[in-house]
């Protein structure tokens, strides 16, 4: 599965209980309910466990966090600097 | 009302007055009970609270309940007794220690952190703190524990979802084993418990459930901080609780109530709250309180994510 589908199967599975028909790509995790403080660190546990990487305090922002693009995008951004 | 720095201010007098009718009114004649317990933790809340209820029912109905554990603050047991002598009621302290011990609270909560600090032992203090940044960027919530030993040296971790869960649920014992030993003396003296949440703390969650949230009836829970402050001062409360700088005092290690949730100081926390519960346009704000209007977007964001957050608190159990 590749990192969206992830992402997005994670969020649904575990802030959504399965119901994710009206999670678009770009929709905000917290303006929509969808995730609290406490989701978003489950969120950023299940990336570091998944993807093997460690998220430094100041990664921890909505630009990297907010959404699936979002998520998707920091992601990518952090393999292009580690090659 | 026009948006000003000066929105909050009161008429004491008048505002006093009214409390206490509120307060006489609903001991005496809703709850038909003969008087009021208080927990008195040494803040201003808790004194206010104190010095309203023996105006409205006086000193000899009013018991001001003292109850420390062994990670209190030791001012916080001094200016509670301070205050109950300044008043002229009867307090009763309870050391909760004990209490807390038999429901393994501290060895629960200690497991969590020796995971992330090996060494950490009685000898070492802690607390939690969310990020401090919360005008200057976007930024995300998170918890992040700090440890001290006896020489005062000190490190950081950031808390996992589930750590910060654990060490809450353990923490918030503490204020639950309050809660019971407040009804234990209310109902055995046929009083009420008065409550000491503010408005500040109600609209953004800042009590725990069945904690310092259960009470029968919270006299200053329609006044922001400062409004508390401005009655504290007309009372007469104690010099040395005006003084001192709100904190939980839940944990070992000192924390304001700044550092452990709302991330700005009252002064301007609640002119913001009260922007954003009045819908002030946001250029009113910024031009009053010499904010960029992106610096008041991020307050409000955080203010909403709190708000959804903990709105189960503010609420009776849903039932069908």
């Amino acid at each position: 599965m590749d990192i969206m589908g992830t992402i997005r199967n994670f969020v649904v599975e575990n802030f959504l209980f399965g119901e994710g028909e009206q999670l678009k790509e770009d929709t905000s995790f917290l303006e929509s309910g969808i995730v609290d403080s406490t989701g978003i660190l489950e969120l950023v546990a299940f990336i570091e466990e998944t993807f093997g990487i460690r998220m430094a305090d100041d990664e921890l922002i909505p630009e990297n966090l907010d959404s699936i693009s979002n998520v998707v995008n920091y992601l990518q951004r952090k393999r292009e600097a580690l090659v | 009302m026009k948006f000003s720095k000066e929105v909050l201010n009161m008429d004491a007098f008048l505002e006093v007055r009214r409390i206490y009718d509120f307060i006489h009114e609903m001991t005496l004649k809703n709850f038909k009970r003969k008087g009021a317990v208080i927990g008195l933790s040494g803040g201003v809340d808790s004194a206010v609270v104190s010095e309203l209820c023996v105006r409205a029912l006086g000193k000899e109905r009013v018991i001001g309940l003292l109850l420390p554990e062994k990670e209190s603050n030791p001012v916080s047991l001094q200016y509670g007794l301070k205050q109950a002598d300044k008043m002229g009621i009867q307090t009763v302290k309870v050391d909760i220690t004990d209490h807390l011990m038999s429901l393994k609270v501290y060895e629960k909560r200690d497991s969590v952190i020796k995971q992330l600090f090996p060494e950490f032992d009685h000898s070492y203090r802690f607390h939690v703190m969310l990020p401090q940044n919360l005008l200057e960027q976007d930024r995300l919530n998170y918890h992040s524990i700090t440890i001290a030993d006896g020489s005062g040296k000190s490190q950081t971790k950031r808390l996992s979802g589930k750590e910060w869960l654990e060490i809450s649920a353990c923490q918030n014992i503490k204020q639950r084993v309050r809660m019971i030993q407040l009804y234990y003396y209310a109902e055995k003296n046929n009083y009420l418990v008065a409550g000491t949440t503010n408005k500040t703390e109600a609209m953004q969650g800042f009590y725990v459930k069945f904690g310092d949230g259960g009470v029968d009836i919270e006299p200053i829970a329609h006044l922001y901080k400062m409004q508390v402050y401005q009655l504290a001062n007309y009372l007469g409360v104690i010099q040395e609780i005006i003084d001192r700088p709100p904190s939980p005092d839940t944990y070992s290690l000192p924390v304001s109530d700044k550092e452990f949730y709302f991330c700005i100081d009252y002064a301007l926390l609640d002119l913001l709250l009260y922007g954003y519960e009045n819908n002030v346009p946001k250029n009113e704000i910024s031009k009053v309180l010499n904010l960029e209007e992106q610096q008041i977007d991020r307050v409000f964001k955080d203010f909403k994510a709190k708000e959804q957050a903990t709105w189960h608190l503010r609420q009776m159990p849903p039932t069908i």
